[in-house]
């Protein structure tokens, strides 16, 4: 086990260091400047934008850049061009909006497909599982977005309360309680959202998985040895079908990062996935890589998890 | 159960929640907010080094310059109460030349004879009466000996070389002037003899130890000694009451300060090219200040829009403090990475409060601003990063302002609950030609491609009617467009006509032809913008229409940019330029501007247009200006290096119970409709403006 531990963190930082390098590389081969870097504006100088390029290392061989680049990082020192502030501190504040955002997403995406999927498992082409199908189906068909304004356009137009931002503008003199509250709601719209899409493919998976295993000999073994339902269901069947979401479960953790970008940025919705396409747009290296490097972290060590976990779950497998 | 208890809790949480009656009925407070909301946060939040347009329209409500512009888009004065603006111009005593009344090198000799010609206009030709007038004083300066250090660029097979240089400048003669006078050498040489001026060997007075080239010289002497010299002088004289909002007084300190700071490279600040012209800046009293340039450059002028900072909370004491406080090395650390950018201290009428990144950005009003407090208690600017948020939030009254997008217009226009505005932007689009390939350089083919066009059916059709003609580079609402030039109407016969005295005729497909050589060529814009797209499509089909092989192409922004624009690699583009209001035309249609990598990219060389450009650029007095100007647009809408099209038209919509709300004497308040200024500005008297509970009926 111990030697499994070490082997797989070695791994794990070569595999590190060749996405750091890959992504660099590809952030600066694609075209495009940073947005402080303007050729069109009049005002702005051929000397002016070699001295912001300067200012940048823009100018310095890429191996220099990258070097620079990971040894601020790794100090803590990473700056956004966009507005001077430390990357690590926005990302952090950035990473508390979008955490209960995620939390409240992913309980209810897994607590709601297992049911679904279970029962449409159980009770395979009846009516249940035949609508449950259908609406998977249109859930996972219409884009995010639409989905989003169709939602918002509903509850604005039927019930005039506000839906946008973390919190209802304005609201700072009432109590705590109140303002709980506030949050709360602000954050059922696209947890909501964010979840549906989660729960139509999930809900699939559960199903096929849990088809699957009641399939199997044992389980029809138990049902032959008269076994009460409940029984053959729950404990024989859907514990051995649960085995593959533990490796899944490891790798929702960097859905953190990549999972909301639209959804954030209808509901204004102040999060890490809508900073990083923000970057994106205006170049802001810093901000990119280091999320990027944050991103395959988290990616590794989802891995990491999930291979651990599996040795605990499931007896057969031994390290 | 846990999928039942988690919905719950949140559906609950509906019961809690304020409608939007209940926030502005129980909510006096929200009267007295102004909510704007915009796509992109601001970035940094001080007027020398932002360049985005988020961070400029909340730093024009926090900091104040020294003048603005008013509803007629002239200047008026803020912190600055009234300013002059004149000149010092110089010129050396040519030895060589013999001027009258000098004899033969006698400088005293020369400065009386002007004098006494400036004593008695009378005595000279008319011409030249007015432009002695305008003398205020001739006065000496004696020769001088300096030692004077450059460094010589590297050039081809050498290193850049340092040179201790010595110069030992003959007299001077300084001319102040009560107006600026650009033809101030050209009226005196009338007087003192055509070649004075020009004549003037400023290679005699200079001396290089190390070797150098004979021409390198000549040009470095005409550098060091220029013959004539034109110094402008504006000189700003400050209210005395104006205040930053920690309550220090604003001064000349702090004009010089913002300078000081634009020029400062550790800033990298995008504003210096605006500022390089200044010569000098000296604080005369605590309340005037006098700007030097180093040439004749008019649209310096408006570079004192620029918001002043404050000296006392941003000079290297105080920032050598802060990179110490935040365990920052000092020599290093400059302005770009003060605190004082995320909460910002201005003059100007509304006192930051709080900036949440993405979410909003809060402003109080400035109960001590000078021109009296805004009527608005708080204005706020949300980040709605999508436009249909936007405009639901708009109608659900979270926000007050909303500006419509073209298929909007004819709607909301219509929609009794609001009031609308709107007005022509400060940006064209066009069709730019690569003038340096044939066959776009003939004039009578760039005509005909213009006539083939039909604008009006763009403006309809991608623009949904919002969108106006326009003939030619200037802004539109200011004085400088000249109304008197019609735009090139459509007309695909008469193009074809024109073509045929090119040269080019139809051959038995239909394709044009001219020694068996076809019309054809690529035009290509960015992807990324529909209406460019759009617009693309139906020029293509335009010009097929009288049998032109047009092919297009839609290249990625920063490729588009990169490969083609800088590298002159097309041959007609789909482009917009965004206009600022000073017409100085530069940088864009000057023939020196045709190289790779600068704005001239369609190669548009005229000598007339050319002179013109240098002497709008040189001209102070707004009468003659505009005269220039006028001429300088009929020139290239007769060239027709572009393709005109069009100059959008923006449309916005505000609550109706939005006011004017003005104190008359009397202290009695009366209350106005909101009208846009003649130049289609709605938001000009911003300050005045206040929420009413319900809307009002003005009666005429």
């Amino acid at each position: 086990m111990l030697a499994f531990i070490g082997r797989s963190v070695i791994q794990k930082i070569v595999t590190l260091f060749f996405v750091s390098v890959v992504s660099f590389a590809i952030i600066h081969i694609a075209p495009g400047e940073p947005s402080q870097v303007d050729p069109l504006n009049p005002k702005f100088t051929p000397e002016m934008v070699e001295r912001f390029r300067q200012a940048f290392h823009l100018d310095r061989p890429l191996y220099v850049q990258y070097a620079f680049f990971y040894r601020d990082l790794l100090t803590g020192n990473t700056v956004s061009w966009k507005d001077n502030q430390p990357v690590l501190h926005k990302i952090g504040e950035r990473f508390f909006n979008s955490l209960p955002l995620f939390i409240v997403g992913t309980l209810i995406t897994w607590t709601v497909s297992f049911p679904v999927g279970i029962r449409s498992a159980i009770f395979r082409g009846g009516a249940y599982d035949r609508s449950a199908t259908l609406l998977s189906y249109v859930l996972i068909s219409i884009p995010g977005f639409f989905f989003a304004y169709m939602l918002i356009i509903f509850v604005v137009g039927q019930f005039q309360v506000p839906v946008i931002g973390m919190q209802t503008f304005g609201m700072t003199d009432t109590p705590w309680f109140f303002r709980l509250n506030d949050r709360l709601w602000h954050m059922l719209l696209p947890s909501m959202l964010g979840a549906t899409g989660g729960i139509a493919v999930l809900s699939r998976y559960v199903r096929s998985q849990m088809l699957e295993v009641e399939n199997q000999d044992y389980v029809r073994t138990a049902r032959a040895k008269g076994l009460p339902w409940e029984m053959v269901h729950y404990k024989h069947a859907l514990r051995n079908a649960l085995l593959p979401f533990v490796t899944m479960f490891g790798l929702i953790l960097p859905g953190l990062i990549g999972g909301s970008v639209i959804i954030e940025s209808i509901f204004s919705w102040p999060g890490l996935g809508r900073m990083a396409y923000e970057a994106i747009l205006a170049r802001d290296y810093p901000v990119i890589l280091t999320i990027n490097f944050i991103a395959a972290v988290l990616v590794l060590i989802g891995t990491f998890v999930s291979d651990i976990l599996y040795v605990i779950v499931d007896p057969r497998i031994r390290l | 159960m846990v999928p039942v208890g988690l919905s719950l809790i949140l559906l609950q949480s509906y019961f809690w929640v304020p409608s939007y009656e209940e926030q502005s009925r129980g909510n006096a407070g929200r009267l007295e907010e102004f909510i704007n909301a915009s796509i992109g946060d601001a970035s940094i939040l001080n007027p020398i080094l932002s360049a985005d347009s988020a961070s400029s329209e909340i730093e024009n409500l926090i900091f104040e310059g020294l003048i603005d512009r008013d509803e007629n888009l002239r200047f008026r004065g803020r912190v600055a109460e009234s300013w002059t603006v004149s000149e010092e111009a110089y010129f050396f005593i040519n030895t060589a030349q013999p001027a009258p009344g000098s004899g033969d090198g006698d400088v005293e000799a020369l400065v009386a004879y002007l004098q006494t010609l400036r004593n008695q206009p009378a005595s000279l030709p008319e011409n030249l009466q007015g432009a002695f007038g305008n003398i205020r004083e001739i006065s000496l300066v004696p020769a001088r000996t300096d030692t004077v250090r450059r460094q010589q660029p590297a050039a081809a097979g050498r290193e850049a070389v340092d040179l201790t240089i010595r110069v030992t400048a003959p007299p001077r003669v300084k001319l102040t002037l009560r107006d600026v006078d650009p033809n101030l050498f050209a009226h005196l040489a009338e007087v003192l003899g055509p070649d004075y001026f020009s004549s003037f060997q400023p290679r005699r007075y200079v001396s290089v130890p190390a070797p150098i080239a004979q021409t390198e010289l000549d040009l470095l002497a005409k550098d060091l000694l220029p013959a004539v010299e034109h110094n402008p002088v504006i000189e700003f004289r400050l209210r005395p009451d104006v205040k930053f909002h920690d309550g220090r007084e604003v001064t000349a300190k702090d004009v010089k300060f913002t300078y000081d700071a634009i020029m400062d490279p550790k800033n990298l600040s995008p504003r210096v090219a605006d500022y390089e012209p200044v010569k000098d800046i000296q604080i005369i009293d605590p309340h005037t200040v006098r700007i030097v340039y180093k040439r004749l450059h008019s649209p310096a002028v408006g570079t004192w829009a620029m918001g002043l900072l404050p000296e006392h909370l941003l000079n290297e004491d105080r920032l050598r403090q802060e990179a110490l406080r935040t365990g920052r090395d000092p020599a290093a650390f400059s302005m770009r990475q003060s605190e004082f950018n995320r909460r910002p201290v201005g003059s100007g009428p509304f006192v930051f409060r709080e900036w949440k990144s993405d979410q909003y950005i809060t402003l109080d009003r400035f109960a001590e601003y000078w021109e009296g407090a805004p009527n608005y208690k708080r204005y706020i600017y949300r980040i709605l990063p999508d436009l249909l948020t936007q405009e639901m939030e708009f109608y659900a009254g979270t926000i007050d302002a909303y500006g419509v997008q073209p298929y909007q217009v004819a709607r909301l226009q219509q929609d009794p609950r609001f009031q609308n505005f709107s007005g022509t932007s400060y940006a064209y689009a066009y069709i730019g030609y690569n003038l340096r390939r044939p066959p776009f350089d003939d004039p009578r083919v760039r005509r005909a491609l213009a006539m083939a066009i039909d604008v009006d059916r763009i403006i309809d059709f991608i623009l949904y009617r919002q969108g106006e003609r326009t003939t030619g580079p200037f802004l539109k609402q200011t004085e400088y467009y000249n109304h008197a030039i019609a735009p090139v109407s459509c007309d695909p016969e008469g193009a074809l006509k024109l073509l045929a005295e090119a040269g080019w005729r139809r051959n038995a497909d239909g394709r044009l032809e001219k020694g068996g050589q076809k019309l054809q060529f690529t035009l290509i814009t960015n992807s990324g913008n529909d209406t460019r797209k759009s617009i693309l499509a139906i020029a293509q089909d335009a010009w097929k229409q009288i049998g032109i092989d047009v092919r297009t192409d839609l290249v990625e922004w920063s490729v588009f940019i990169k490969e083609r624009i800088n590298k002159l690699d097309f041959d007609a583009v789909v482009l917009g330029w965004s206009m600022g209001i000073d017409p100085d035309l530069y940088q864009i249609w000057h023939s020196s501007q045709t190289g790779p990598h600068q704005l001239n990219f369609a190669g548009y060389r005229n000598p007339e247009a050319d002179d013109l450009i240098i002497r709008i650029r040189q001209e102070y007095d707004l009468d003659r200006k505009v005269a220039l100007c006028h001429r300088l647009h009929a020139i290239i809408a007769g060239d027709l290096p572009y393709t005109f099209l069009y100059v959008g038209k923006w449309t916005a919509v505000l609550d109706r119970r939005i006011v004017i709300r003005e104190t008359d004497p009397g202290g009695k308040d009366r209350f106005r409709p909101i009208q846009p200024t003649r130049t289609g500005n709605y938001m000009f008297y911003f300050n005045q403006w206040t929420k009413l509970a319900d809307a009002p009926q003005f009666h005429q």
